[in-house]
């Protein structure tokens, strides 16, 4: 027995390995992986949006009067929810492309999510720039805490999958994907849908219900 | 099958140098240091602990500067107990077990399995630090806002920040871990392992796996609003300004309901393993075990109300039905057990002994927490020392017993050799004695109205003589621990050599060596049962 | 390999059987000298108290009787099933038992329902509130004392007692309510989270800022003359453990003549404040009251008033006094420019003082 180099390897690769792999196959392990962390997400959330009914019935009216106007949905904000619908789709189209080997059509497709996921990300510091400068901040309110942190929260994941979409892209450059061997890419759009759902969520419920 | 029969100290694994250890993938390294880890931790929340008993051992304020100091020992005892001893520990051991025990090379994910542990002792250093920067949180494990928010009666200054910081740190650690577990479990089981072939040490981790992973994030959400609170102006759980102070209490005990479940559920796993082997019988009713595991997960999910019976907040009779209903699985489990060393052949080895003092202790706490449900008498018991004494019961008899019967019964596996068997009794009388003069008492203090949380009680209250037991017994519970260092100590040098299976195991991890190579199985037994080795060992028809 | 029954020396079932007996007598033993007392909670003094004691038995009982049970049958096997050195043979390898897996589950399902039921209608008598108490007492809990406002049948204040805990020496302070008469407490918080709490009521309840709780209880005659002691069981900061109360059982007639005094002192016009540079700030809740001088200083809790340079640095640190009390602070001459005066107990009280 020698102990010299695995170590820093991981065990998949190797043969004494592949001897207790079950080999039935189905889902790959780090697609499982980031189904089970999406799962954790949904908690995260769901604690968020209970905060939020919890806050929203304890305290009437709802919008307060003096903000009632930002929850106009047919402005800006409709236009952010439309770009980041649309990067869900090209973010699929990027998936089926790897998975007819595309590379082209994958590096296209994922470096236009990545763009619109950016675009996203301006539009909402944007919108929360007009924000503060009619006064709403964190401290105003229960309206103020639970808007900047459900969107907030919302935010910080949908740069977070801009930084996962970015990965994607370079690796995607540097030839790092083929139709059998794009589980990062998978894992990726995965995570993207899941904030493009939270998303579609948070704006019903903040803006319409 | 055991190809490995190595002298320990000849193997290189057992000698990796520090920076093998630092940057190990290693599940095994990995375990042992979440073990090594938490047992740090353990004594640091022991001598905090000592504090309290010192300062509460007689009437008057004795040697603490002030009752904030007093409050930051209670809360930084549980916090660092709760969450950088109990939980790591018990993930250490099933870091340690599972993938050997379902016959894998390692976890799904090594590295991030690295990232896991990587995040604890900074966690925890963290929590520390907080007492040299302007003092610790204060506020109770519970933190319940307003006490925990700004102010400066309530929380000023940043122990409180650092704590909220620690604990995500801990739960993105736990919630990562419970990932790995998971997809270990789910794709990584050696050919023949099918789910109901499990050792129960698995099932219990995958059980507690799925609690960490839906319940901890919600806890998350929790603390990042109380910081959001706290720093940014926020108003979630300020009542004077439209937020509502017992929501916290809500999302708080959603995690830290089941988080009780994560603490004593692998600690079951691992009795569950010791008591058949050292019984020589198999688990009696391996299946309704699972199904009872399984049960307490979920209705674990459906009483965390019952830490709030006297909000005035919550609807009591569901939340007490179903509280009621947690003794229904806990008491087929118990029965299992029992009826595992019924007729059987035991060998009082230390993890026997330490997991017979889990069954004696566990059973105290599970039946004094049925007082808790009936909610009226809750209304008499809560936030006393009955609170107290129950919940020792259950995550020091219950848990750390449990620990200690794993930490005896897999050193062999880990290090190679046996630890001594004379010093692990000494340390469990010790331990069992000074464990219930600490505890018992505290249910005879709670009854006669003794608040938790106190610094200080009148004299003429009529309890300075439990008091004194108690202090007693926690100095005797910290001595159990000197045997118990020094028994590691000398058995890493000159324990008696263990061999592959020093026990007659009944799990994979007894067919390798010991301590296992690095990706742990050259060949593997036949898996026709939960018990592989017994079947090579005494063949089929044993059954 | 087959597995034979074992052969075991029948001491060894003596030898168990005894030890379990042993067991069972300790426990008895236990309880018919008294010395399991303890483990009962004190004689309730009022009628949910007493309510709450019948539900505390039954469970007591049954858990005792779980107990011995299941501890038993761990020492029997324990006792009776060692290894012995001639044990090379396996024992019977019984992997369950269908029929004792069903009693098993259904006999505690019983037992728990029955608890539940029971436990349920205690409840709904414990907690019953009614339209029309015979006294209705507010109750307000700020860090770190309590303060019993006496409310007449429409709900308006006749009385402050803002001494919440009975003093043996002075006969004074505690909150005081009639024996035989239903008493519903009204709990506010101007802070954070406390409970009233009184061992002998066996009962607790949380005072929730934001959230006004209530509760009813009628102590029993018999205890007429009794003092109980209570406390905040809800951990609330640095003076928690202080945070003390006390309830005093009177006889009718004397709770009325009781709460008559207290009327009248509340009603008493405070003492004049004596002449000169006098400047009034009266402490309002946790909030000083700048703008109010001629208000008296209700609340019950503990204020005092300190000055701090424009720099932060302390420049006066005075004695803390009790709510609804008055008394006269005096400060060396200070040089001119701007300080702030604040709380030492309550940080968020500030003003501004300018000296010109």
């Amino acid at each position: 027995m020698t102990a010299d180099s695995h170590a820093l390897t991981t065990a998949e690769h190797t043969p004494i390995a592949g001897l207790a792999h079950d080999a039935r196959g189905g889902i790959s392990n780090p697609i499982l992986g980031m189904l089970l962390f999406l799962t954790s997400e949904v908690m995260f959330f769901a604690g968020l949006f209970a905060a939020y009914f919890n806050t929203r019935a304890a305290n009437k009216p709802w919008p307060p009067t003096e903000f009632e106007h930002i929850l106009n949905p047919f402005s800006l904000i409709l236009v952010a929810t439309v770009i980041l619908v649309a990067s869900s789709f090209t973010c699929q189209m990027a998936i089926w492309a790897i998975r007819r080997n595309d590379r082209r059509g994958f590096i296209r497709n994922i470096g236009v999510t990545f763009v619109l996921g950016v675009i996203f990300l301006l539009m909402q510091v944007y919108d929360y720039s007009l924000l503060f400068d009619e006064g709403m901040t964190l401290g105003s309110g229960q309206f103020g805490t639970t808007y900047y942190t459900l969107t907030g929260f919302h935010g910080a994941h949908v740069f977070g999958g801009v930084i996962m979409l970015g990965v994607v892209l370079y690796r995607g450059m540097s030839g790092q994907f083929s139709a059998r061997h794009h589980d990062a890419v998978e894992a990726a759009s995965l995570y993207w849908h899941f904030v493009d759902i939270v998303w579609i969520l948070l704006f019903s419920i903040l803006y319409f219900l | 099958m055991a190809t490995h029969a190595l002298n320990p100290a000849a193997s290189t694994y057992a000698r990796g140098g520090l920076y093998e250890w630092l940057a190990t993938t290693d599940h095994k390294k990995i375990g042992i240091m979440y073990v090594v880890n938490s047992m740090l931790f353990f004594l640091v929340g022991g001598v905090l602990a000592l504090v309290v008993r010192t300062e509460l051992a007689t009437p008057g304020i004795q040697f603490l500067a002030d009752e904030r100091v007093y409050n930051e020992m209670f809360t930084m005892h549980a916090t660092l107990m709760i969450f950088v001893f109990i939980i790591p520990m018990l993930a250490g051991l099933g870091n340690y077990a599972v993938p050997l025990q379902i016959g894998a090379p390692d976890m799904a994910f090594p590295r991030i399995n690295a990232l896991s542990f990587w995040m604890l002792p900074l966690a925890g250093i963290l929590l520390i630090s907080s007492f040299f920067t302007g003092g610790a949180a204060a506020a109770g494990w519970t933190s319940y806002p307003p006490l925990s928010g700004e102010g400066p009666l309530n929380s000023p200054g940043s122990g409180q920040d650092l704590w909220i910081v620690s604990l995500i740190l801990i739960g993105t650690s736990s919630i990562l871990g419970a990932i790995n577990f998971l997809v270990t479990i789910f794709k990584m089981r050696a050919p023949g392992m099918t789910l109901f072939r499990m050792p129960i040490m698995v099932w219990t981790i995958l059980v507690t796996s799925v609690l960490v992973l839906m319940a901890t994030p919600v806890i998350t959400s929790a603390l990042v609003m109380l910081f959001i609170d706290r720093n940014l102006g926020g108003h979630f759980f300020d009542p004077f300004a439209g937020g509502s102070a017992v929501l916290y209490q809500n999302i708080f005990w959603f995690y830290s309901h089941p988080a009780v479940y994560v603490m004593v559920l692998p600690a079951m796993g691992v009795i569950s393993e010791v008591l058949p082997v050292f019984s020589r019988k198999p688990l009696f009713g391996y299946r309704a075990f699972v199904f009872a595991t399984a049960g307490i997960g979920a209705l674990g999910f459906s009483v965390w109300a019952h830490h709030m019976f006297t909000t005035g907040a919550v609807f009591l009779p569901f939340f007490a039905l179903l509280t009621f209903m947690i003794a229904i699985p806990t008491g087929v489990k118990m029965f299992n057990w029992v009826f595992t060393l019924f007729r059987g052949q035991l060998t009082f080895s230390t993890p026997l002994i330490f997991a017979l003092g889990f069954l004696t202790m566990f059973l105290i706490g599970g039946i004094n927490g049925a007082f808790s449900a009936a909610v009226p008498v809750d209304f008499a018991l809560h936030d006393t020392y009955w609170v107290v004494a129950h919940l020792h019961y259950v995550l020091f008899g219950g848990s750390v017993f449990g620990v200690f019967a794993g930490i005896y019964y897999w050193f062999p596996k880990m290090t190679g050799r046996m630890l001594d068997e004379g010093l692990g009794k000494i340390q469990f009388v010790l331990m069992f004695v000074g464990f219930n003069l600490t505890f018992f008492p505290m249910h005879m203090l709670g009854l006669a109205g003794m608040p938790r949380r106190i610094a200080d009680y009148a004299g003429d209250a009529g309890w300075n003589e439990w008091n004194i037991a108690a202090t007693v017994g926690g100095f005797m519970i910290a001595a159990s621990m000197l045997p118990f260092l020094w028994n590691v100590f000398i058995s890493l040098r000159n324990g008696k050599v263990a061999g592959d299976d020093p026990w007659e195991g009944n799990t994979l991890e007894w067919a390798t060596s010991s301590p296992p190579p690095p990706y742990n199985f050259d060949s593997l037994p036949e898996i026709r049962s939960e018990r592989p080795l017994f079947d090579a060992r005494h063949g089929q028809t044993a059954h | 390999m087959s597995s034979t029954p074992r052969k075991r020396p029948a001491s060894d079932a003596l030898v168990a059987g005894a030890v379990v007996a042993i067991l069972v007598a300790l426990v008895v033993a236990v309880f018919l000298t008294g010395a399991g007392n303890s483990l009962y909670p004190p004689a309730a003094a009022t009628t949910q108290g007493r309510d709450i004691r019948g539900l505390y038995d039954i469970v007591f009982a049954l858990a005792i009787g779980i107990f011995l049970l299941v501890e038993g049958l761990i020492v029997w096997s324990v006792i009776r099933y060692r290894r012995r050195p001639g044990d090379i043979e396996l024992p019977a390898q019984t992997h369950g038992n269908n029929v004792a897996e069903i009693v098993w589950t259904v006999v505690p399902t019983a037992i728990v329902l029955f608890l539940f039921v029971i436990s349920w209608q205690s409840l709904s008598r414990v907690d019953a509130i009614s339209a029309k108490p015979d006294i209705r007492i507010h109750a307000i809990a700020g860090q770190f004392q309590w303060q019993f406002e006496y409310l007449d049948a429409n709900g308006t204040k006749v009385a402050t007692q803002l001494a919440p805990a009975y003093d043996t020496n002075t006969g004074a302070g505690g909150m005081a309510v009639p024996v035989g008469r239903s008493v519903q407490v009204t709990l506010d918080s101007p802070d954070v989270i406390h409970a009233f709490y009184v061992p002998r009521f066996l009962f607790k309840r949380d005072v929730v800022p934001g959230q006004t709780n209530r509760f009813e209880f009628t102590v029993e005659p018999s205890e007429a003359g009794q003092v109980f002691r209570g406390q905040c069981a809800e951990l609330c900061g640095i003076g928690h453990r202080a945070m003390l109360l006390s309830v005093i059982a009177l006889t009718p007639a004397d709770y009325d003549a009781w709460l008559q005094g207290l009327i009248e002192k509340s009603n008493a016009t405070p003492e004049p404040l004596p002449s000169g540079t006098v400047l009034n700030v009266t402490a309002e809740g946790v909030k000083f009251d700048t703008a109010a001088l001629e208000v008296p200083a209700p609340p019950g809790i503990t204020h005092d008033v300190d000055i701090r340079d424009g720099g932060g640095a302390v420049l006066a640190a005075k004695d803390t006094i009790d709510g609804g009390t008055s008394t006269n602070y005096s400060y060396e001459p200070m040089q001119a420019g701007t300080y702030t005066f604040f709380c030492s107990i309550h940080s968020n009280m500030t003003g501004t003082l300018t000296v010109k």
